[in-house]
């Protein structure tokens, strides 16, 4: 048995990956019942037990590591100083938005990622701050699994991935495509520059739990099943950005699904 | 004669106002809905910041302004699907009853963490008969804007309601939806279940203040 946290936490991981196998799938509904099965198509989500099981592994890591540590984040870096490291880490994936941007055939984004990467590269101490925003050039994020979407390739079914959380193989393929990419994880895993890559890493991992501190506590207390509302989020949000690639100058998609409401009062 | 070409003229104005364009009278404009987007934000945002109520009377005139904007049956109605069908009518009278407290409780706690931000809207778009988006982005002090998307019903008489609200692309409706349907097929589908639920998740944010 192990006794540091880490060496808890993998074992956890592990048992919850085990829990999973052994757990299998959804069982889909009977064929009489075509409202729900189409219910449980459209939620899409056939590896349900084993990702259930996933999910609540990586909500103790949560728990007891990872939000712990974005509070703290917060609590001992002013709001200023969290901007700084936000916006400089956001500055270091450039590359990527760049390489996603053409792939998408997304040129006038792609001139904004340049232009930004220029200005708050130089004008903005090394991409510590975000001179280029109120210049007109805004922020924006792409990554390959997005990318992939615009492509026209599916979502898959949804997964929950140990650490990473929700997903599918579309995303999945694509976080680890980035992974391999990545210039600047190249240069930083080479010549002993791997404690750069590392805390990177982690500082973003910190970084981006801040951001949804507010978030993710207001949907915890409020869902009925955190689970569920955090599967329908992440399929939401995800389409959301796919369409809004694909069509940048419309606003955000209309929900499919309101005229679905009954009839009957 | 005189008269009769008159009347005649009349009665061809009222048919062509009331037969030929049915509706017309209440039909309502994009300017109309963003300014109901408007003015609700406005409401709130006095309501929250009035520092002068007390926090019971802060809450009261927040629940009034939520329940008169929103189309809660009608939102209610969408997150339980087709199981408000298999309810009896004292089911779906509990279920809307809580989902309102929940929801308002919900709403009232965020808007407590509010913090100078403001909202403009951007444009209106008419879906269908009665149904229109109003996108608008909330601004922050600092942060990018973020963008928020309404959709209203309009009511015979030319009233606005809210129907779902879509952050970033992710609608509130929806996502109730999906939350709600989990938790009736935890319980076997049985509407008391989830009723059972619903009041203790009631407790737990009434505790919580």
């Amino acid at each position: 048995m192990p006794s540091n946290p880490l060496g808890k936490i993998a074992l956890r991981l592990g048992m919850a990956a085990v829990a999973a196998l052994l757990t299998g799938c959804a069982t889909p509904p009977p064929d009489d019942d075509p409202e729900a099965k189409a219910e449980f198509e459209q939620i899409n989500d056939p590896l349900e037990p084993a990702n259930r099981a996933i999910f609540s592994a990586n909500q103790e890591v949560d728990t007891y590591l990872l939000r712990p540590l974005a509070l703290g984040y917060r609590y001992v870096v002013p709001s200023f100083g969290r901007d700084r490291i936000s916006d400089f880490l956001d500055n270091l994936k450039s590359p990527i938005y760049l390489a996603n941007d053409l792939l998408q055939a997304n040129f006038t984004l792609a001139g904004t990622t340049v232009g930004r990467f220029a200005l708050n590269s130089s004008f903005g101490v090394f991409g510590l701050m975000d001179v280029a925003e109120p210049m007109g050039l805004p922020s924006h994020q792409s990554d390959f699994g997005q990318t992939m979407g615009v492509w026209g390739i599916g979502e898959g079914p949804y997964i929950v991935l140990p650490l990473f959380g929700p997903s599918n193989p579309r995303d999945t393929v694509g976080m680890l495509a980035e992974s391999q990419a990545d210039p600047l994880d190249y240069y930083l895993q080479t010549g002993g520059r791997h404690w750069m890559y590392w805390t990177r890493m982690g500082l973003g991992a910190v970084s981006t739990r801040e951001a949804y501190l507010d978030v993710l506590d207001d949907m915890q207390r409020t869902s009925l099943d955190y689970y569920s509302a955090m599967r329908s989020l992440y399929r939401q949000r995800r389409a959301a950005q796919i369409n809004g690639a694909k069509d940048p100058d419309k606003y955000t998609p209309p929900p499919a699904g309101m005229s679905s409401v009954p009839a009957n009062k | 004669m005189m008269f009769r070409r008159t009347f005649l003229k009349t009665v061809l104005v009222l048919a062509l106002a009331v037969g030929a364009f049915p509706g017309l009278g209440h039909a309502q404009t994009g300017d109309a809905a963003q300014k109901f987007i408007t003015s609700l934000a406005q409401k709130a945002i006095t309501t929250v910041a009035d520092r002068q109520l007390s926090q019971s009377d802060r809450d009261d005139r927040f629940r009034k302004l939520f329940v008169s904007a929103f189309d809660i049956p009608e939102i209610g109605r969408f997150v339980l699907s087709r199981s408000w069908r298999t309810a009896t009518p004292e089911q779906q009278q509990e279920f809307l009853g809580l989902f309102e407290e929940i929801t308002v409780l919900t709403w009232s706690k965020r808007f407590q963490d509010y913090n100078g931000e403001s909202l403009e809207t951007v444009s209106a778009t008419k879906d269908g008969d009665r149904n229109w988006f109003v996108d608008s982005h909330i601004l922050r002090a600092q942060g990018t804007q973020i963008p928020v998307q309404w959709r209203l019903k309009e009511a015979d008489d030319g009233s606005f309601h809210v129907i779902d609200i879509v952050v970033e692309g992710v609608s509130m409706a929806i996502t109730h939806r999906s939350d709600y349907a989990a938790a009736l097929q935890a319980n076997g589908g049985r509407v008391d279940g989830l009723l059972t639920i619903m009041r203790t998740k009631l407790d737990q944010l009434k505790a919580a203040g």
